[in-house]
Order: C-alpha cells, then structure tokens, then sequence
C-alpha cells in the first residue's frame, strides 16, 4: 500500500514537472510578477459612461495579450482607479500610483485631469501617456507627457479645412464648452477656418453646468453663419443642437469625436440629420478586426461601446505598452520613467491593431482623420483626410 | 440682437425655462416656511422622481401618467418617511439647527449614491428624443416643453395659493409656521402641517423634475446643482415669502437670459452669484418692493 503510495506521488510529481514543461506560456507567464498598467480615468460622475468603458476596452486587450503569454513572459494587469474627470482626484490617483504602486507609467484622460497631473510626472519622472483627451497644450506639458491620442490640431485642424474647401461654408459659428474640452479646440478650428479662407461669424462660449442655450443660439443666429461648429461634452452637446433646431436654425452641425455615439442620434432624431462628426480611428469599413471586436462588447457586456473610436485607442494602449515594455526586456533594462520614453522614441512606429499605425512624433502624434455624418439615422462614413 | 421678435424670444425662453425652477423653489420655500428647515434632502426626493419615472418609462415601458403617479408615490413615501423617522425624532431630541442641516445633507448625498449604484452615471432624459415640437408664434419659436412648463408653472403657483388662502389645511400651515407652539394651543398639529407640507414639496418636485427629464440629461447628482437655485430664489425673495421666491426664481432665469445682450454666455452663472452675493449683503432678509407684496401666503 505504502509502496503503491510513493509510486503514485512519484508519478505524479513527474506529471506535474511534464506538464509544466509541455504548458503554453500562459501559465509561465502567470507564474511571474504582473506588469502593472496604471489607467486612471472617470469611473463614476457625469464622464463613467467613457470612462468605465475606457478600463472595459484595457482589460479586453490585457486578457488577448495574457492569453497569448504576456508581455515579455509576464501577465499584465491593469490598476484602475477613479478620477470623475475631476483634476484633484486625478492628481490623486497618479500619487497613488507612484507612491503605493510604483508604477514607472500610467494612462490618463480627460484634458483638465492631464493638465492637472503632468507637474506629477515630470517632478517623479513617471510616464504619463494621454489615451483620450485633445487638448493641443498636452504637446506642452513636459519631458515626460507623452499623447498616444490625436490632439485637437489633428482633426479640428483637418475638419475645419475640409468645411471651407469641400463643403464651401463660409460663414461659421464656433459655440464651445468654456473648459479645457472646449476653448483650445475652438481656437484651433477659429484659426484653421479662416486660414483657409473662410470667416467666423460667431464665437461663444458657455458654462460647462449650462443647460439653457437660447440667448447664445439667438445670437448666434443673427451673425447669419452657414455651418455651426459645436465643441462640447456628450452632456450637452445634443441639448444646444436641440435649441438650435427648436429656434429654426437649419444650418448644417459640425462637432467631434464625443458626438460619434448612438445616443445622440437617439435624442435628437431627425435634428441630428447632416450632423458631422470625427473618428480618429478607423470604423467597420477600414478595418475588419472592428466589427469582431463590437461583436464581442454585446457578447461580453450586452452592448456596443461608448465611443467606439475612444475605446479602440484604449484597447490599443495595452499593445504599445507590450512593445515597449518587449524594447526593454530585450534591451536588458529597468521599466523607469526614462527608459520607457527611450522605448517610446526609438521604436517610434507602433503597428497597433484597431487604431493603424502610431507614428511617436515628438509630443504629438499624426494619425488619418475619419469624417461621419448622420444619414437617415445612422452614422455613415463621409470621408477620410489623411 | 435687440429686434424686438429676438427680445421676445429671450423673454419667452427665459421664463419657460424657469419653470422647473420655480416648482422647485415651491415646494423648497414652503418647506422652509412651514418646518423652518433648509431642507437639502429634497435634491435626494428630485432624484427618486426622476429615476422613478425614468425606469417606469424605459425599464417596465410603462405609459407616462402611471409613470408620473408612480414617481409621486414614491416621492411622497420617501418625504414622509424623512419627516416622520428623521425630522420628528430631530425635533424631539431638541437637535440644533445645524444637525438638520447635516442630516438632510448626508440623506440626500446617500440617496444619491443609492441611485448612482442602482442606475449608474450616464446622463439620462426621460424619453428617447429630447425635442419638443416647435411652433413660431409672432416670430417667436415656441415648443410644447415650453408651454408644458409655463402652464405646470402658473398652475402650481395659482394651486398653492388657493390651498393656502381658501383650505382649512393651508391656514393651518400659515398657523404653524408663523408659531407652531401657539398653533398647537388651538388644537393644530404641527407634525401633521409638517407632513402636508411635505406631501405637498413631493408634487412639485415631481412636476419640475419631469420638465428636467424631458429637456435635457439628468445624472443622479444633477438635482444637487438644481436646488441650489430653489436656494437662491428663496434668499431673494425672502425666508417665508413663498411667492416672492418664485417670482425671483422667473426674475433670475430672466437676468440670465438677457444679460446675453451685454456679457457673453459663459458669464451666465457668474452673475447669479453676483446676485446672491449682492442679496445676501444688501438685503438680508431678501427684496422687497415697496407696493406689491408677493408674500400672500405670509400674510
């Protein structure tokens, strides 16, 4: 019986050993300490609906990286924690995660919470990558703010240009959220539109609490403009095209990448007909892992995702983060604030699989614009501007 | 910008889109009237109506007059309750002003992140489309929310008055808040004024969160920012002067909509505070105009 016994645990040691040996490198991966990824983000307040999907898109792609063995044999993990789009809390989520976690990077969002953060990366020499705000004062930030997201000069730029030369709008009115979302991006427009030949006949400004639009919409209605810019927050950007409508305002709607989301054209109905908005990220038609990867948000949450060209860029952080941190294992050295911005800039070019290619240029980085406007209730693809 | 048809139309907007705000401020200053109470758990009942009549219209697809009455209930429930197991055992604790104040606070901050884990925090409207058929009258563009809200307005004002001034009930409640010991040596129950009271607070805060619901998006902290107005207008208009408050309620949402002639847009919430500041500083115990008095409930 004893006999029996020590055979049969004999055997299964070696079994074990055997089956170790023969494992995918999954396992080997999950035998090693996790490489933490940092993301703070708006999880609660009026911003959740972004920002918890934000987090959902991370941990989709950490599960594929996981299951395909890790980054560099390691499992990834993505640390989230909550900021409420709020520039202390914000603040306070990046101490965390340099003080408790000691994390050498994070991702981060929202242009005020970034603005807010940046003086914190650069005093601890941590990498902070913006994965979603577009504020163009990011590029400015510091040594070591880094943007794997377009800034506003991308497609603000390349909206407005495309308003004046193809569209032939010359009168444009700009009414803007008065936060960081909003007044960088309208002077980027401002200045865009007129350079290329085209004049803004309005330029205003609300309070990001507003709910009521009118007297701006009259005077905006008076200068008379052929196209209506609006750079808002998903809050309140269908309420002014409401207003605009209700006051007879006919004029076509130009807006951004927050407004590409079903629930607009859900609360507006016909209002939202002609509404343009940008996608900094190729749709179902440019890139055929999009749709599978739709199809597996309503298997897997039972719906679509709250700005799918946004979630696309957060699914894709986990992949740059992959070849960053694969730069250093190879190159034999430490994850540090320092030695991820050398492997940020010496791979330069990412090949990421929803968003294309990620060119590092600088602080900035230049990707395809995708313009979509509002078609009998849908958003269909109106062009591309490279 | 000063055409007369683009003047009338601020006018207009301006006092259709106070009429939320002029419910609120309603049921807020009678309360306050009534029980002496800033009662800041009434942002707490705001968002019980609308998160009532939001899941009964989206989640059980129920028509919207079992919605409405379903949010009253609940409303009414959540009032009474706060007033007969909160308020009253404040009251017979002798707690200070300042433990009613933190209690309703904290009620309300709880029902709140209740809501926020039950409905989470993305915006929310009512029904699907947010726009309201429009009609141009005289040039001026007038929706069915607009005159939905002017109408739910005017009745509550007109409604509260002829409570107040012609029922047994309303005469009890000037009784009590004028001085609810002596009210009770003539046989008036201050509890039952101060649970009328709170009946009554829960219709308006239905009626004014069903115009917020059906104009805009709503997230469960929204009613926070709301009563602030219902605050300002009750400091205006006087502590205990429930229709100067909402008469300053319309006066406010006037001054905001026209001070788009002279102050560019983002400057709209910053003259409101100039305002309360001015209010609070200057007339302390709120504006009175020398001939026309509003105060009829007071008298």
């Amino acid at each position: 019986m004893t006999r029996s016994l020590i055979l049969s645990r004999r055997h299964l040691v070696a079994g074990a050993a055997l089956t170790t040996l023969a494992m995918p490198s999954i396992v080997r991966a999950q035998a090693k300490d996790p490489i933490k990824l940092g993301t703070a983000m708006p999880l609660t307040g009026s911003q959740a609906g972004y920002g918890a999907d934000f987090i959902t898109g991370m941990r989709m792609a950490a599960k594929d990286v996981n299951d395909a063995g890790g980054i560099a044999g390691r499992p990834v993990e993505i640390l989230a924690l909550d900021t409420q789009a709020d520039p202390q809390l914000g603040i306070n989520a990046v101490n965390r995660f340099i003080g408790v976690e000691k994390l050498p990077m994070f991702f981060i969002a929202w242009s005020a919470v970034v603005k807010a953060v940046a003086p914190v990366a650069n005093r601890e020499k941590i990498l902070a990558i913006n994965t979603g705000a577009n504020a163009p004062e990011i590029a400015h930030l510091g040594d070591y703010v880094y943007t794997a997201f377009p800034l506003a000069d991308v497609d603000i730029s390349k909206l407005a240009r495309y308003t004046v030369n193809t569209l032939a709008k010359k009168r444009a009115a700009v009414l803007y959220i008065n936060n960081d979302t909003g007044i960088d991006a309208a002077k980027i427009y401002r200045e865009n539109f007129t350079a290329a030949g085209g004049q803004v006949v309005a330029f205003e400004a609300y309070d990001p609490k507003a709910t009521e639009f009118t007297g701006m919409l009259l005077k905006t209605r008076a200068a008379n403009p052929d196209m209506v810019h609006v750079h808002g927050l998903l809050t309140d950007v269908p309420q002014v095209i409401a207003q605009m409508r209700q006051l007879g305002m006919t004029q076509r709607v130009s807006t951004y990448s927050v407004a590409y989301n079903p629930k607009i054209i859900e609360q507006l109905g016909a209002a939202a007909e002609g509404l343009i908005v940008t996608s900094l990220a190729p749709g179902v038609e440019e890139n055929p892992l999009v749709a599978p990867f739709i199809e597996r948000w309503k298997k897997e949450i039972g719906r679509a995702p709250n700005g799918l060209p946004y979630i696309q860029y957060q699914y894709d952080m986990v992949l740059l983060a992959k070849a960053m941190y694969e730069y250093l294992d190879k190159a034999g050295k430490p994850a540090t604030g320092e030695s991820l911005i050398e492997a940020l800039n010496t791979v330069k070019e990412f090949a990421l699989p929803m968003t294309g290619k990620l060119v590092i240029d600088g602080h900035r980085v230049d990707k395809t614009v995708y313009l979509l406007t509002v078609e009998k209730g849908k958003f269909v693809p109106l062009t591309t501007l490279t | 910008m000063y055409d007369p048809v683009i003047l009338a139309q601020i006018f207009w907007t301006g006092v259709a889109t106070s009429a939320p705000h002029v419910l609120m401020t309603l049921g807020f200053a009678l309360t306050l009237k009534v029980t002496g109470l800033w009662n800041f758990a009434q942002a707490g009942f705001m968002a019980i109506a609308f998160y009532t009549m939001f899941f009964a219209l989206n989640g059980l697809d129920l028509p919207i007059f079992i919605a409405v009455l379903l949010a009253i209930g609940t409303t009414v429930v959540a009032s009474l309750a706060t007033e007969v197991y909160g308020l009253q055992v404040l009251r017979e604790r002798q707690s200070g002003n300042l433990t009613f104040f933190i209690f309703t606070l904290i009620l309300s901050q709880f029902i709140m992140y209740v809501i926020t884990l039950i409905f989470g925090t993305e915006p929310q409207t009512l029904f699907k489309s947010i726009l309201s058929p429009v009609q141009i009258i005289g040039g001026v563009a007038v929706s069915d929310w607009d005159l939905l809200g002017v109408g739910l307005m005017v009745m509550g004002m007109v409604a509260l008055w002829l409570f107040m001034a012609f029922t047994k009930e309303g005469q009890f409640l000037t009784a009590v808040s004028d001085n609810a010991k002596l009210a009770e040596l003539y046989g008036i129950s201050a509890r039952r004024s101060y649970r009328v009271t709170a009946v009554i607070a829960s219709l308006f805060i239905v009626a004014s969160m069903y115009l917020v619901g059906s104009h805009g998006g709503v997230v469960p902290n929204s009613p926070l920012e709301l009563i602030l107005g219902a605050v300002l207008g009750t400091l205006l208009g006087g502590i205990g002067r429930v229709f100067a408050a909402a008469a300053a309620s319309i006066f406010l949402a006037l001054i905001q909509s026209f001070s788009i002639l002279v102050l560019a847009s983002r400057w709209q919430n910053l003259l409101l505070y100039g305002f309360l500041f001015v209010a609070i500083v200057v007339f302390p115990r709120g504006v009175r105009l020398p001939k026309f008095r509003f105060a009829l409930a007071g008298r």
